[in-house]
């Protein structure tokens, strides 16, 4: 027994660095999201363009898609714009869920959906237009639910309305290729 | 040119290291004097041409030679000339460097003052800290060399020092941190060679004590630093984040504060040896453990150097051949090591291993906080962090016992001791503690239970026990004044380093409950009243410095109108890098700290400003000089400097 001991250090020392070497090849920045692989969280949002049209996770079920949470005022979201179009021609379904900024009462004016509706309308005439269809996020608790932490942020969804990725930052090409294609081609074919 | 020579002589080091790694330990195995005996030249000359690739590097930070990719990316021709030599350090590469640099001078040191040691022994010890010294050296050269060059396409202009690291505490802060981390290298050959052996004994303590004490001092003074500079160049006037780095030299000082008392006890009773063993390693290899840490982009922190798994992997290779090896030469030879000495419960022995205890523990405690995002995660549980709240609690919980063990300890004897005639005089220390903690915190006009009450009381409990005993031993001499000039250095080492520890857990207990904090919006002229001081903001202007501008502000400060002192807090914008650095003005007394650190303009010519009362902040620092004092002390103890006329010493 004692003679066992004097080894336990050792033994010790070597669950240490095991746990090291597979530290070595991660990201400590990576974050598992909290969302993945559950349900989409429940919701009842406006179409961003038809405020009559009431979006739920029912009414998303049956494809998969890329929900991608933008805003015209996020500088990357605007930039992704470009290729998340491309993207979309090769057939990706792609919803966008608009992330609306806080307002100050005191300085900020009220909010105007004509007004924002505009601005959406010029900014994917200039950039490209990704979206199937836009839901307003007005209070964002859709994305608080969601684990969103910025903009933009992109999910894929499966058929069954199940979140299947979450991607923090832009997409661009090097991206998707590595990372969310084979997630999507994956989920698709299932 | 100088940049090669540089990198040859880091490569004469390299092979000076592995002759001094291979011959000795050789020599040892099959007892050839003459190969011993080479131990020691082997060590200067490695020393030398380690001290020759660092001023080969500096040489070429102070010539702005850009071709130098570690110059280009580390310095610029602004940067003021003391600056460009402390960027040669700055880097992971250059750091690696001083590393390889200290290890050398330690070694050189070992070889210079290790004549009292038997021949066999020394080869070993010198032979162990060689193989040490490959491992590193290869690192810097194969893996980080600091000497690369960009030829032939290379900057006119270099990257810049980054702001946080051009300041007078971040010079002094990492050469000492490192002398700590490497000095342990020592006490760990020492260990291993008596593993090696099989021979440990009260000489062998005796031998070892310094050094550890030495490699002990050196890392108390750099974490004190590094804790000065976050809170003067960090400003938010916080001066402990238990970031992973933090951490990392944390550990070793804790598992080395165990070491030195638990060698104690292994020099003047025979025993623990097993105890004294492990934590020469741990000490060492928990330095080992944080390096790697910093260096492989393990875990995230502020300060890790950029990233690279190459390097990551080699140095767990090197930690596994150096800890691995060692851990399992601990666990085949130790146990044939018996004790003989017999102690009672109630005893110095018993309190000493108490002490390594709660070391240990806390040890334990930051390795897990430490590492455990890293094996939750590894684990496939998802990412987590953990953050002070938890390490504040369990170190609130470990200090009570400790810092009351800690008041006993010096008191009680070796062997065995009889509770009675303790009562009396640590009852009056009791009371005194109880009467100071009472007097202080009532002359702040707050009395109540909180952590400064519990402080004050530890602190004060720590503090007179640690006088009291002074006067209790010094009495046994006959008079007071004559046991006082008789009593050893180290004894006083150790009380000086107690009160040290009394010092600074007044000083956190004291700084966490009564800091007040303000964030004020100010324009010229404006007055806020923080804690009974007026600061009033007397003039903003811009600031023109070598390699930044920004902002300076000026304050005045009162206290019931009268004038106490007058501050200047900069913000300042460093051009190359395009970071802005804030500046704390600081005015030090020893019961309170005014902070002030100058934030955003805001509208109207007005500026955010945040002002902070912290009593008793400076004890902190304080109790760290005070415990790096009290080590220097015990280093001067005449024991140690005993000269050996054991004719026999080169055959042993």
């Amino acid at each position: 027994m004692r003679k066992v001991l004097f080894y336990v250090p050792l033994l010790a020392f070597l669950a240490l660095a095991l746990f090291l070497l597979s530290g070595l090849f991660s990201d400590p920045r990576e974050r598992e999201s909290a969302s993945l692989n559950k349900a989409l969280p429940n919701f009842a949002l406006a179409d961003l363009m038809q405020p009559n049209t009431i979006w739920t996770p029912e009414k998303l079920k049956g494809e998969v898609f890329l929900l991608n949470v933008w805003g015209t005022w996020c500088p990357t979201c605007n930039a992704e714009l470009g290729y998340l179009s491309e993207l979309r021609q090769q057939g990706v379904k792609i919803v966008g869920l608009y992330y609306e900024l806080p307002r100050d009462p005191a300085f900020d004016p009220p909010f105007d959906l004509a007004v924002l509706q505009q601005e959406v309308q010029q900014k994917l005439q200039q950039q490209g237009d990704p979206y199937q269809f836009n839901m307003l996020d007005l209070t964002r608790s859709v994305s608080l639910d969601l684990g969103v932490s910025g903009a933009p942020e992109t999910f894929i969804v499966d058929a069954d309305g199940i979140v299947r990725a979450h991607h923090i930052g832009d997409i661009n090409p090097a991206v998707w290729r590595s990372k969310l294609a084979p997630l999507y081609q994956q989920w698709s074919s299932q | 040119m100088i940049a090669e020579a540089g990198q040859l002589a880091l490569t004469f080091a390299f092979a000076l290291s592995l002759l001094l790694a291979i011959v000795p330990l050789y020599g040892s195995f099959t007892a050839r004097q003459n190969m011993l005996l080479l131990a020691k030249p082997l060590a200067f000359g490695q020393f030398i041409f380690s001290l020759l690739a660092m001023a080969a590097l500096v040489y070429a930070f102070r010539t702005n030679d850009f071709t130098v990719i570690n110059v280009a990316q580390n310095s610029s021709s602004t940067l003021p000339w003391y600056y460009q030599i402390t960027a040669s350090f700055g880097s992971h590469e250059g750091s690696m460097l001083l590393w390889v640099l200290m290890l050398a001078g330690w070694t050189a040191l070992v070889a210079q003052f290790s004549k009292a040691l038997p021949l066999l022994l020394q080869g070993r010890i010198l032979g162990i800290l060689g193989l040490i010294s490959a491992g590193f050296i290869a690192f810097s050269l194969f893996m980080s060399n600091p000497f690369a060059r960009s030829l032939p396409f290379y900057p006119v202009e270099g990257r810049d020092l980054n702001p946080l690291l051009q300041d007078f505490g971040m010079i002094m802060h990492p050469p000492t941190l490192y002398m700590g981390y490497v000095g342990f290298a020592v006490a760990f050959a020492f260990a291993l060679a008596a593993l090696i052996s099989g021979r440990f004994d009260s000489v062998w303590a005796r031998w070892v004590r310094p050094w550890a004490l030495s490699a002990w001092l050196f890392l108390t003074l750099g974490i004190m630093l590094g804790s000065w500079w976050a809170y003067n160049e960090l400003g938010w006037g916080g001066w402990w984040f238990w970031d992973p780095v933090e951490n990392a030299s944390f550990m070793p000082w804790l598992a080395g504060t165990a070491l030195i008392h638990s060698l104690a006890v292994t020099e003047k009773r025979g025993t623990f040896k097993s105890w004294t063993v492990l934590l020469a390693l741990a000490a060492f290899a928990l330095s080992l453990v944080g390096a790697f840490l910093v260096r492989s982009g393990v875990l995230v922190s502020v300060h890790s150097f950029a990233t690279d798994p190459g390097r990551g992997l080699y140095l767990l290779a090197f930690l596994l051949v150096v800890v691995g090896g060692s851990l399992l030469l601990y666990g085949s030879r130790m146990n044939s090591v018996r004790s003989q000495a017999r102690y009672q419960l109630f005893s110095r022995e018993m309190l000493l291993w108490g002490n390594n205890i709660f070391l240990l523990t806390a040890c334990l405690i930051v390795f897990l906080g430490t590492l455990f995002p890293l094996f939750h995660k590894e684990l496939g549980l998802g990412s987590i962090s953990i953050g002070e709240p938890f390490f504040n609690q369990m170190f609130y919980y470990l200090t009570i016992p400790f810092a009351l063990l800690l008041g006993l300890g010096p008191w009680v004897r070796w062997k065995q001791q009889q509770v009675l005639p303790l009562v009396r005089p640590l009852g009056l220390v009791a009371v005194a503690a109880l009467i100071v903690a009472l007097g202080v915190l009532a002359s702040m006009q707050s009395v109540q239970a909180n952590l400064a009450l519990l402080g004050m009381l530890l602190g004060a409990w720590v503090g007179i026990s640690a006088l009291a005993e002074v006067m209790l031993r010094a009495r046994q001499f006959g008079s007071v004044s004559k046991g006082l000039t008789k009593l050893n250095a180290s004894h006083y080492g150790m009380t000086v380093a107690h009160i040290g520890f009394a010092v600074l857990v007044i000083g956190v207990a004291m700084t966490k409950t009564y800091t007040i904090e303000r964030d004020v919006r100010m324009q010229e002229g404006d007055t806020a009243e923080v804690a009974g001081y007026q600061f009033t903001l007397t003039d903003v202007y811009d600031l023109n410095g070598p390699n930044y501008g920004g902002q300076a502000a000026e304050l005045d400060v009162r206290q019931n109108g009268n004038f106490v002192t007058h501050l200047h807090a900069e913000k300042r914008f460093y051009r190359i890098q395009r970071t802005v650095m804030t500046e704390s003005a600081v005015h030090a007394r020893l019961s309170r700290d005014l902070y002030v650190s100058l934030g955003e303009e805001l509208p109207d010519n007005a500026w955010a400003l945040r002002i902070q009362v912290k009593p008793f902040v400076r004890w902190v620092w304080l109790g760290g000089l005070l415990m790096a004092l009290g080590a220097l002390l015990a280093l001067a103890d005449k024991r140690y400097r005993r000269k050996i006329t054991d004719p026999g010493v080169s055959h042993a």
